[in-house]
């Protein structure tokens, strides 16, 4: 093939992978009120309860109450639960509910194209969920705006780590109700424990060193430099760069399981 | 037989797929030629399904040549499926779009600008009796109206081949003369159409060409016209016995008169009308397929 050639067939790739992405869009947007509650509702309840209510009964060590301590976790939290749910239900149910991808598959789109626009639209819509949400702590007084541009980063690359935990699921389960299981013993634990409700400093040395693998650790960790504007220099050459090496890792193994699925 | 002058529009020889250690296609070697109607008949396992899949480049081969239209479907499939249409035996319509979304939707992974898509599925809409429906969501359409929209969606890239797999299983008989109809006019129009069907009148009536197909190989090819005279000539007698259906081919008027007191005392006894009928491509399958006839000479 020349090089001409190569560049037109990217090109057509990336658009063809951009338009898959903008078919989920479409449909997200089909059920907006719907799709969009967990992430108004979710981290409302965890401001008022844990950062509101329950941060008025903690003591915190330092000047920043509770609630502007945990508000990072939450923004960081919004483009987990995003995408992890979206690459895990939402994709099987494509996959073998909907047969979406098959129906794709007839035209001149391919797997490498359904599973580079699954990958724009989890880091896209992690992104744009994590940004929302911490735009509006920002109005409100409880986190800082100096550095509030570095959010989408910070969402996209949570989006295609995570997302891609979620697509990876799909390769492991027999059937839907098999993702209760990963969300129980990987996500959960995840999710609570890395920073985002209590200071690391407060864990056991081994639960340390564990969470360092742990994409979603190093999306709190960024977030809180980013929203507490702290350290942002140092909090995005170590946790970025680790979440994005994940990342990349995250996605090369996602490809490789879950190709076969789709072209076998 | 003979074969039209034309180059093949596809060309498969000696491909064979393998699952893990299942066979699912064994050296399966075929040509198909521009204009034809082309069957893969057999029974359900039979590897159509894997073997269509192969030729529109979603399920690689094991081994073996395959092209179409020029194209290997393994390396160029993009550019492949540019000219082609895919009615898969699901309908995977977007339940969330209304019908008009959907197919402009797809037309766009076609390459398709909107402006020239817009009236071609409206075209494609009133030729399906589908524009009462046009704004409708997928979720409120019958089964047929969905069916004959997964043809709408196969025809939106005008294709050179039209790939059916399956389309009218499951459907009530008006809804399948209404598709048939579409296919003779496609092929009329100069469409190559590739069918896997179950129904064997369908295969009759559609079909210029056929092979039929068990446990991955080929079991017979040529017309149903060839197919029916080369393996079961003949009249076909059927009855009841011991609550079994029993068929006897007969390859001749002759060798069924010579029979006839057999088949008379069977009925006198069983009581359930015996019937007589020429061979049709269904006692071919049946017999290529390994469900042998009686046979009477």
């Amino acid at each position: 093939m020349s090089m001409h050639s190569q560049v037109e067939s990217g090109h057509q790739s990336l658009r063809l992978s951009a338009l898959v992405a903008h078919r989920h869009w479409t449909i997200y947007r089909r059920n907006f009120w719907a799709n969009i509650s967990p992430t108004l509702v979710d981290p409302t309840l965890y401001v008022i309860v844990f950062g509101s209510w329950l941060g008025s009964q903690v003591q915190t060590q330092g000047d920043r109450s509770y609630l502007a301590f945990m508000a990072p976790g939450i923004s960081a939290m919004t483009a987990f639960f995003t995408s992890f749910f979206e690459g895990s239900y939402g994709f099987y149910v494509r996959l073998t509910y909907e047969n979406i991808y098959k129906a794709l598959m007839t035209t001149p789109v391919g797997p490498r194209e359904i599973l580079l626009g699954e990958m724009l639209w989890l880091g896209l819509k992690s992104a744009i969920m994590a940004t929302a949400v911490s735009l509006v702590l920002v109005v409100l007084g409880i986190s800082k705006p100096h550095y509030l541009y570095l959010i989408p980063l910070m969402g996209f690359l949570i989006g295609t780590s995570c997302g891609s935990i979620g697509l990876l699921s799909c390769t492991f389960v027999q059937n839907i109700n098999q993702f209760q299981s990963v969300y129980a013993w990987i996500i959960s634990p995840m999710f609570f424990v890395s920073g985002m409700f209590v200071p690391t400093s407060v864990m056991p040395d081994i639960i340390k060193k564990l969470i360092w693998m742990s994409p979603f650790y190093h999306g709190v960790q960024l977030a809180q430099g980013i929203l507490w504007a702290e350290n942002v220099g140092e909090v995005l050459l170590v946790h970025g760069g680790l979440l994005l090496v994940m990342s990349v890792a995250l996605t090369f193994w996602m490809w490789r399981r879950i190709y076969p699925k789709l072209y076998f | 037989m003979s074969q039209p002058a034309a180059l093949p529009i596809l060309k498969a020889r000696q491909v064979g797929k393998v699952f893990g250690t299942q066979v699912a296609i064994k050296d399966l070697s075929l040509e198909i030629y521009p204009g034809e109607c082309f069957g893969l008949l057999g029974p359900n396992g039979a590897g159509k399904s894997t073997m269509i899949k192969m030729i529109y480049g979603v399920v690689s081969r094991s081994s073996g040549d395959l092209t179409v239209l020029g194209f290997d479907p393994q390396k160029d499939s993009r550019a492949l499926r540019r000219y082609l249409g895919v009615v898969m035996q699901e309908d995977a319509l977007d339940e969330a779009m209304t019908v008009r979304e959907n197919m402009l939707m797809f037309s766009r992974f076609h390459g398709i600008a909107r402006k020239e898509a817009a009236p071609h599925v409206d075209q494609l809409l009133a030729e399906l009796s589908l524009t009462a429906k046009s704004q409708a969501p997928i979720f409120a359409l019958s089964g047929g109206m969905k069916r004959r929209l997964a043809f709408v969606r196969a025809l939106i890239c005008r294709p050179k081949i039209l790939i059916l797999d399956e389309p009218t299983t499951g459907l009530d008989p008006a809804v399948r003369h209404v598709l048939w109809e579409k296919i003779r006019q496609l092929k009329s129009q100069g469409t190559t159409i590739i069918l896997t069907t179950h129904y064997m009148d369908e295969a009759e009536l559609l079909c210029d060409r056929l092979v039929i197909m068990d446990q991955g190989a080929l079991k017979g090819e040529g017309s149903p016209r060839q197919l029916i005279a080369t393996h079961c000539p003949g009249y076909i007698v059927i009855y009841q016995e011991d609550f079994q259906t029993k068929r006897h081919q007969f390859t001749s008027l002759k060798a069924l008169t010579d029979h006839l007191e057999t088949v008379q005392k069977h009925e006198s006894q069983g009581g359930v009308p015996t019937m007589m009928r020429p061979s049709n491509l269904e006692d071919v399958f049946l017999k290529l397929t390994g469900r042998e006839l009686d046979e009477h000479a």
